[in-house]
């Protein structure tokens, strides 16, 4: 220290550039003996003591410009400094070998950062720090177990640390403790509330398969921070599953209104719009997207939507064609691409986009059935009743599977079995009507009236509903879900579009060959319309979201 | 200093500034100020109504600190220092006249106190009382009733325990070898113990007044934890308080004898909150990233983290918005004109931008050549609103805020983002695609049918030649329990002789093989070789074995054929496996 303080007092007193104070005038005074005593007095005090031994180095000295240098992401410089303070100090510096290991963490070497806060947790056992940032290592070399152990001991340290809690909750959820995850992160969220905290425990409830408590979570998150677009994105995805639309536009509106290029908020409420036919507003916003993103399988699989709802087909296949290349494995593309190449006429093209479909997800009716009206256009009847066949088998709610068999039935003689696939149908209208106001097809609708009159059942049936409650369609798309598959897929009216054009390749007269495509009124806002082919995409959105 | 940023295009130039808001006063790539914006001040220091620039400048490698001061672009004065300065301040002392600053310069261990830019005084942090146990020892140790392992051992035990950390020499001492003992001990046993705390942050705090130009107490944080009041004229303690953690960057409001909030931005991560008259935080922020910089503007903490996010919090810490930034950001500085009452944040940022926020209304970027180390505004020279940035190279860049210029919330980003506007880019469809398509439409169902007839045809072929090659060895796997046997054939050279490697591997688990040969079948009329038929070596498993031999190609007219090779078992006229080598054609002159 005194020999430090005083060649520190000699630079003080002696002008360095003289040439530059001459100016100032400034020679004279830094020569003289300083006005206050105190000044003098300390350093007489330290010249004896430097004869005796050499003064060790403060330790911290530079401690505050490692960490300016860190804090600035100017890792060279830190490293430097983190060097010679080291080398100064024999490697005491235990603040220089704490941010050196961090570096070296950043920069992927973790194993040597583990053994660095090692030795910082050795220098100063009390820390809990250190220990934080050893189990932090470990955690990140996969080691859950060593990790806990870990922060358990510095939670014995330091019991008020949210942190703490928080990690070992992430850790107990890597292990699959649920329980004991929650618990962490509940005492996490109780000592002070941090977004991550949310956003982990809403993990936890998504990996449960609870929804209604993630959503809980994620509510309160909001409430929380109401600026977090990546809560806001979530909770909105998490409505949009659970067919709640109005609150989740709400809130994937407020994520887009804090952050405008937000991509996945912008295909989620993208294909929002599409479901209500806003293809322009659509289309608008995934230009962002494009921008953003420009390989992205789901954006360009609903901006091929979007074009088909536009009617815009060629664009359609090209855009689908382009999110099939990205993600060849995606059957949901295929099944977009197997739905538009039927509404050209391409059947053959169909056929293959739908098999290819059916090779990745084996075990969806509607499937079946597309292939079903792709065979019967291509004169297979035979397979095509294999098709329908498994797509009954594997459907439970779908009226139009058994009506479209019918109707393929009816129109190969077979009256008898065409009237088990109308009684089946049937059936599966009622079971629909009293679970929910699902709002049929008109021309699905047509089209069974004609098939009950040629068979002779009479009109017994009540297709139209007695009441149209505006608020229980909302829900509408969730019964259904609940019932069979994870998303309404290919609605009534694509799927209408697809059997009229099976019912008008032979006898029946139906005279619907595909052209009331568009029947709807668009004044209401939230049935299920034409496209909600797009559905899809919002479901792949939400499984990256997992 | 026209002729250093003359080097742009003009008319680009002269564009862009009838827009700015700013008139670029100098810019200097090379001047050599190694700085963050602690260090810089702008202070009336001799009085004369004309303000100055003190650096605390860290020299070009962090070594050779110094104490610079600007007048204009010119360097009026350089003194070296003795050690790196951590933060610069300029106060005044007293009440008496003429009110002329002093500048505070906080290093180490000491506050150098420069007045009229002459050295005034200094005041060096009180020493740390030493844990009472180590004294105690070392106290033992001066008159030999004690060890050294003894000593070795005690000291060991007070590290692992004590709350009060131990001395420099105590832990130099536990890393020594036995050896050395013995004469570390000799040498150092006479000396107290001492511990002493380094300033890592410093700045000002007014007294008892508000106004501009009243007496202000310098405010230290220190590595042990500490924040500390330093009386002005007496230079005492006037106060002190801890912290959980040590403190980077401090913001003040208030004055001392009267109320003052203080926040503390530590690194540990959180803000601390204190107030006058207590001992220990009020409130704590807690941000789970570092903290890079602290602004009070308006009543609201500012805050800048490592994710690159500006967070604004109330006095209470309770958080008020966050805007994201799009590159890191290195320094942060309070941009304050009087003359309009705003107090905006700037924020310099890694990509060379300066970012000037209103809350989280953007009000103003500035491009610079460089990432931006330290920020400054305020009164220079003779010009209220002037803007000081330092780079990363050592570049000085001197801006001035013109006088018409009035700062509007949401001139920055509003609006659709830009990409809104741009096309997508949809693939375009061939006339030949669409032809295709009709094609399709009208023959569909003759499409399918072949396609369908074609394809099992093709599996009935590919399903015969399965068997057909399974049943005469024609693979080159053989997969019989025996002799599991890889074999693969490389053809090397241009012609006309060339080189033909069999790379042949036993693939079971532990059995050697023996007794192999193999046997090349060719046109004699086209090629030539030197053995048609060898034996192979035994086979230890796993290794791969390259068999070499050369082939001679005869024919001089460009044809190539097909070699055969079988490996066989002695004995046995049916091949374990055989290749077929397409050889390719010759390219240099067939052999005379």
């Amino acid at each position: 220290m005194a020999e430090e303080a005083l060649a520190s007092l000699s630079v003080f007193f002696s002008p360095i550039c003289s040439s530059h104070f001459v100016p100032w005038k400034l020679d004279a005074p830094f020569l003289s003996l300083p006005l206050r005593t105190q000044f003098s007095a300390s350093a007489e005090s330290q010249k004896p003591q430097l004869k005796k031994a050499p003064e060790f180095p403060i330790l911290e000295k530079q401690n505050w410009l490692i960490h300016l240098h860190y804090i600035r992401k100017d890792y060279e410089a830190c490293k430097a400094v983190i060097k010679e303070q080291l080398q100064e100090t024999q490697g005491l510096c235990e603040y220089a070998i704490y941010v050196q290991a961090l570096i070296f963490r950043l920069e992927g070497n973790i194993q040597e950062s583990l053994e660095l806060f090692q030795t910082c947790a050795v220098l100063s056992p009390q820390c809990a720090d250190n220990l934080k940032q050893v189990a932090r290592s470990l955690f990140l070399l996969g080691k859950h177990k060593a990790a806990i152990e870990v922060y358990s001991e510095a939670a014995k340290l330091n019991q008020k640390d949210w942190e703490i809690c928080h990690n070992l909750g992430v850790c107990y959820i890597y292990l699959k403790q649920f329980n004991k995850a929650q618990d962490q992160l509940h005492n996490a969220l109780h000592l002070n509330r941090h977004d991550l905290t949310y956003i982990m425990l809403g993990k936890i409830h998504l990996l449960e398969g609870d929804l209604d408590k993630a959503i809980e979570i994620y509510k309160k998150a909001v409430e929380f921070s109401p600026e977090n677009t990546e809560l806001l994105t979530t909770l909105g995805l998490l409505y949009l599953q659970l067919g709640i639309y109005q609150k989740a536009f709400e809130h994937l509106g407020n994520a887009l209104t804090y952050d405008p290029t937000n991509y996945k908020a912008i295909l989620a409420a993208g294909s929002m719009m599409q479901t209500h036919g806003d293809f322009d507003v659509a289309l608008t916003k995934y230009r962002v997207v494009a921008c953003a993103v420009p390989e992205s399988p789901p954006l360009w699989n609903n901006i091929g939507m979007c074009f088909f709802g536009k009617k815009k087909y060629v664009a359609a296949i090209s855009c689908l064609k382009r999110a099939n290349y990205l993600a060849p494995f995606d059957w949901k593309i295929l099944y977009n691409l197997g739905l538009v190449h039927l509404t050209m006429q391409q059947y053959a093209s169909a056929f293959h986009f739908l098999s290819a479909a059916i090779n990745f997800q084996p075990k969806m009716g509607e499937l079946y059935m597309l292939l079903a009206v792709a065979l019967t256009n291509l004169e297979d009847i035979e397979n095509a009743k294999r098709a329908y066949a498994e797509a009954v088998r594997l459907d439970k709610c779908n009226p139009l599977v058994n009506l479209n068999y019918a109707v393929l039935l009816y129109n190969q003689g077979e009256k008898r079995a065409a009237l088990t696939q109308y009684q089946e149908m049937e059936k599966k209208v009622n079971l629909l009507k009293d679970s929910s106001s699902l709002e049929f097809d008109s021309e699905m609708v047509e089209m069974a009236q004609k098939l009950g009159a040629a068979l002779q059942v009479g009109e017994a049936l009540v297709w139209t509903k007695p009441v149209k409650d505006p608020k229980s369609k909302h829900r509408s798309p969730s019964a259904s879900k609940a019932a069979s598959v994870p998303q309404p897929l290919g609605s009534n009216q694509a799927l209408g579009q697809a059997m009229s054009s099976a019912a008008a390749y032979r006898k029946l007269p139906s005279g619907a060959g595909g052209t009331s495509q568009l029947t709807k009124p668009p004044s209401l806002p939230l049935e299920p319309e034409p496209t909600e082919e797009a559905h899809p995409t919002e479901a792949s959105a939400q499984i990256r979201e997992k | 200093m026209a002729a250093a940023s003359s080097s742009d295009s003009e008319g680009g130039r002269a564009e862009s500034e009838a827009s700015s808001k700013w008139l670029d006063a100098h810019y200097d790539p090379m001047a050599n100020i190694h700085t963050f914006s602690a260090c810089l001040v702008l202070a009336d220091l001799h009085g004369d109504g004309e303000y100055k620039l003190a650096v605390g400048d860290l020299g070009p490698s962090g070594r050779q600190p110094c104490l610079k001061v600007l007048k204009g672009p010119t360097v009026l004065a350089e003194s070296a220092l003795p050690a790196l300065p951590a933060a610069a301040a300029a106060f005044l002392m007293g009440q008496h006249e003429p009110r002329t600053p002093a500048l505070a310069l906080a290093s180490g261990p000491c506050v150098y106190v420069y007045k009229n830019l002459r050295p005034y005084f200094k005041f060096s942090l009180p020493q740390l009382p030493p844990n009472p146990l180590e004294q105690d020892l070392w106290n033992q140790a001066k008159e030999d009733q004690i060890d050294h392992l003894t000593l070795k051992e005690m000291l060991e035990g007070i590290r692992e325990k004590a709350e009060v950390p131990l001395s420099v020499q105590s832990l130099r001492f536990l890393q020594l070898e036995l050896s050395e003992m013995e004469a570390f001990v000799n040498q150092h046993k006479s000396k107290p113990i001492k511990r002493q705390a380094v300033i890592t942050t410093m700045t000002t705090l007014k007294k008892n007044m508000a106004d501009e130009d009243a007496m202000s107490c310098l405010v230290l944080g220190t590595e042990n934890k500490e924040l500390l009041v330093l009386d002005p004229e007496a230079f005492t303690i006037l106060a002190k308080m801890s912290l959980p953690g040590v403190p980077v960057f401090l913001e003040v409001s208030g004055q001392f004898d009267v109320a003052f909030r203080l926040a503390a931005a530590c690194r540990n991560g959180n803000i601390y909150i204190l107030r006058r008259d207590c001992k220990r935080p009020k409130y704590c922020i807690e941000l789970s990233t570092q903290p890079v910089g602290l602004v009070l503007a308006h009543k609201v903490l500012v805050v800048g983290s490592t994710q690159d996010n500006l967070h604004g919090f109330t006095h209470k810490g309770k958080r008020l918005w966050t805007v994201h930034m799009p590159a890191a950001i290195l320094t942060m500085n309070l941009l304050e004109q009087r003359s309009r009452g705003l107090q905006a944040v700037m924020a310099g940022l890694a990509n060379g931008e300066v970012r000037i926020y209103h809350d989280k209304a953007l009000l103003n970027v500035i491009r610079t050549p460089d990432a931006v180390t330290s920020l400054c505004f305020g009164r220079y020279g003779r010009e209220d609103n002037t803007l000081i940035v330092t780079t990363r190279g050592g570049g000085l860049i001197i801006k001035i805020l013109k006088r018409t210029a009035v700062f509007a919330e949401g001139a920055g980003e509003v609006g659709p983002p830009p990409a809104q506007a741009m096309k997508l880019n949809v693939p375009r469809k061939t006339r030949l695609y669409v032809d295709q398509t009709l094609r399709e439409r009208e023959a569909g169902t003759a499409m399918h049918r072949t396609f369908q007839t074609d394809l099992y045809l093709l599996r009935l072929r590919a399903a015969r030649a399965y068997v057909r090659a399974l049943e005469s060895s024609l693979n080159p796997v053989s997969a019989t329990a025996r002799e599991p046997l890889k074999l693969h054939a490389v053809v090397q050279g241009l012609g006309p002789t060339f080189k033909l490697t069999l790379h042949l591997q036993n693939t079971s688990t532990a059995r050697p093989i023996l007794g192999l040969l193999v046997c090349f079948l060719y046109n004699e009329v086209l090629y030539a070789l030197p053995r048609a038929f060898f034996k192979v070596p035994l086979l230890v498993p796993g290794l791969n074995y390259p068999l070499e031999t050369f082939v001679e190609s005869l024919s001089d007219k460009g044809i190539s054929d097909i070699i055969k090779v079988l490996v066989l078992r002695e004995g046995q006229s049916a091949p374990l496996l055989s290749a077929h080598i397409n050889m390719p054609v010759s390219e240099g002159l067939a052999a005379a």
